[in-house]
């Protein structure tokens, strides 16, 4: 499903990511551990073509990114839901028209966009903010709407980034709990994190990044 | 995609940026009303010039001696010529009571009898009116029998239709300047425009959207855009048009209002240059969005 080889990545600013390997199949629920600045963001960028690499081949649904069309990426991301370390929430919309977006674009009917938002939103305890802006949230609550958009659409896979970063431990445990569901439905979940804490509680596969190499891949 | 989200987009997208939006159609209205303007005023312009030109082209002038056979026959051949557009006889009589419209005096009381001949006037058509056909018309025409003399005021007709080409030439590039002006005007307030949304064009590209499902919300933004820009500068110019009328400025051959094609070739410039600007401004934004 996701596939790296030999994968390097050299920034003007000096840092490298260098010869990353590793290979996640369907239905996984993996953790990208490790400290700011190890490369993890940069690992899930590549996997959202967002970024591509200096070197080597990144693989993502069968697609190659080297050399993938323009109008493939759109397609690969419709695909993947990906939950940004920055909520990106679109400010002058309210949260049910922020987490619609993906359904819309898609061409959802709008009954459909509503039951899929409001089972969402029910999931992550935040029905009760779908008709404020994301200015009135607090930085937990815009996480959760932000990984509300990421899910709405059951992705087969879903990237997210420094989920639990701005939360306190309840909210951060409703979210894992939330990651660990789309999971039990299917979904490929990739998590991005520096905290030791979510490994600990709910144990998955690591791969461990430090200074831009894979220090450690340790199966659950 | 659905057209209904692309409609939807389209109209949420003109209430969210709104200030934006008034902007770009306020520089829209500013261009198309120039456009229009200048457009009018060589038409206008044209038609002045065209009413300075003589009613006719030459005027053939017949012999005393001849019949009223001959003068038909005359008559049959210049009507098969394809350049001309209108001949009119003028009889002796004619001519005597031009005479006396032109000189307050009846040319009968001065002499015992009517000197003037009978003529044609000939008018040729505009693609025909060149000096080079008219000659050679001239010179065909002095050779039969009937005709004693051909007019052909070459001096006139050159020096007008010399400033006619001026005219032309002047006209076709003050326009084409004003469109390329416009063009860059509005290109530059439609790149404002779009730069203020670029935060939902690089959220919903990174949420999946192709370059479609960005680019068509932002094409009937545009074609609304224009459309309403369009409106205006047709108001614009009719209020102008009726406010010379009124204070006696100037009398105008040409309006806008009876002049649909006029009209719609505004909506359509507004519509058209508005839509393909703003989806220039996004194809070039989207350059900078993965």
């Amino acid at each position: 499903m996701i596939k790296f080889e030999n994968v390097h990545i050299r920034y003007d600013s000096g840092i490298t990511l260098r010869d990353l390997n590793f290979e996640i199949n369907s239905k996984e629920f993996v953790y990208l551990f490790g400290p700011s600045g190890s490369g993890k963001t940069s690992v899930l960028n590549m996997i959202y073509m967002d970024l591509f690499p200096n070197e080597g081949q990144v693989i993502v649904l069968g697609k190659e990114s080297s050399y993938v069309k323009r109008r493939d990426i759109a397609k690969i991301r419709q695909q993947i839901g990906m939950m940004f370390q920055e909520p990106r929430l679109l400010s002058d919309r309210d949260i049910y028209s922020n987490i619609a977006i993906p359904l819309e674009l898609f061409g959802y009917k709008s009954n459909e966009v509503r039951q899929k938002v409001n089972r969402t939103v029910d999931e992550l305890g935040i029905r009760s903010r779908l008709s404020h802006f994301p200015i009135e949230l607090s930085a937990g609550e815009l996480q959760k709407v932000a990984l509300a958009r990421a899910m709405v659409n059951t992705p087969g896979i879903l990237l997210v980034d420094e989920p639990t970063a701005h939360l306190d431990p309840v909210a951060s445990d409703e979210v894992m709990k939330a990651l660990w569901q789309i999971h039990g439905k299917g979904t490929t979940v990739l998590i991005a994190t520096h905290e030791e804490r979510l490994i600990k509680d709910e144990p998955a596969r690591t791969i461990s990044m430090h200074g831009g190499e894979i220090i450690q891949d340790r199966p659950l | 995609m659905k057209l209904s989200y692309i409609i939807r987009e389209g109209l949420v997208g003109i209430r969210r940026s709104s200030m934006p939006f008034m902007n770009s159609v306020f520089s829209v209205t500013i261009a198309l009303v120039l456009v229009g303007v200048g457009v009018l005023a060589v038409d206008n312009g044209l038609q002045y010039i065209g009413d300075l030109q003589p009613d006719y082209d030459l005027e053939i002038f017949l012999t005393n001696a001849s019949s009223v056979d001959e003068q038909q026959e005359l008559a049959s051949i210049i009507s098969e010529d394809p350049g001309i557009i209108r001949m009119d006889y003028l009889s002796k009589q004619d001519a005597a009571d031009l005479y006396s419209a032109e000189f307050g005096e009846d040319i009968l009381s001065l002499l015992d009898d009517n000197p003037l001949p009978s003529s044609f006037r000939i008018t040729f058509e505009e693609v025909y009116r060149n000096k080079i056909y008219i000659q050679s018309f001239v010179h065909s025409m002095e050779q039969l029998s009937p005709v004693d003399e051909v007019m052909f005021k070459q001096d006139l007709f050159d020096r007008v239709q010399g400033i006619l080409q001026s005219v032309y030439l002047i006209s076709a590039t003050a326009i084409f300047l004003i469109i390329l002006s416009t063009v860059f005007l509005t290109a530059n307030n439609l790149r404002l425009m779009i730069l203020s949304r670029y935060e939902f064009i690089e959220t919903i590209r990174l949420l999946g959207a192709s370059d479609f499902m960005v680019k068509a919300p932002f094409f009937l933004e545009g074609g609304i855009l224009g459309f309403i820009g369009g409106l205006f500068a047709v108001f614009i110019i009719a209020g102008f048009e009726f406010g010379l009328e009124r204070m006696h400025i100037i009398e105008l051959p040409v309006r806008i209002m009876q002049y649909p094609e006029l009209i719609a070739g505004v909506l359509l410039f507004g519509i058209s240059l508005s839509s393909l600007g703003v989806l220039k401004a996004v194809r070039r934004m989207l350059r900078f969005v993965a």
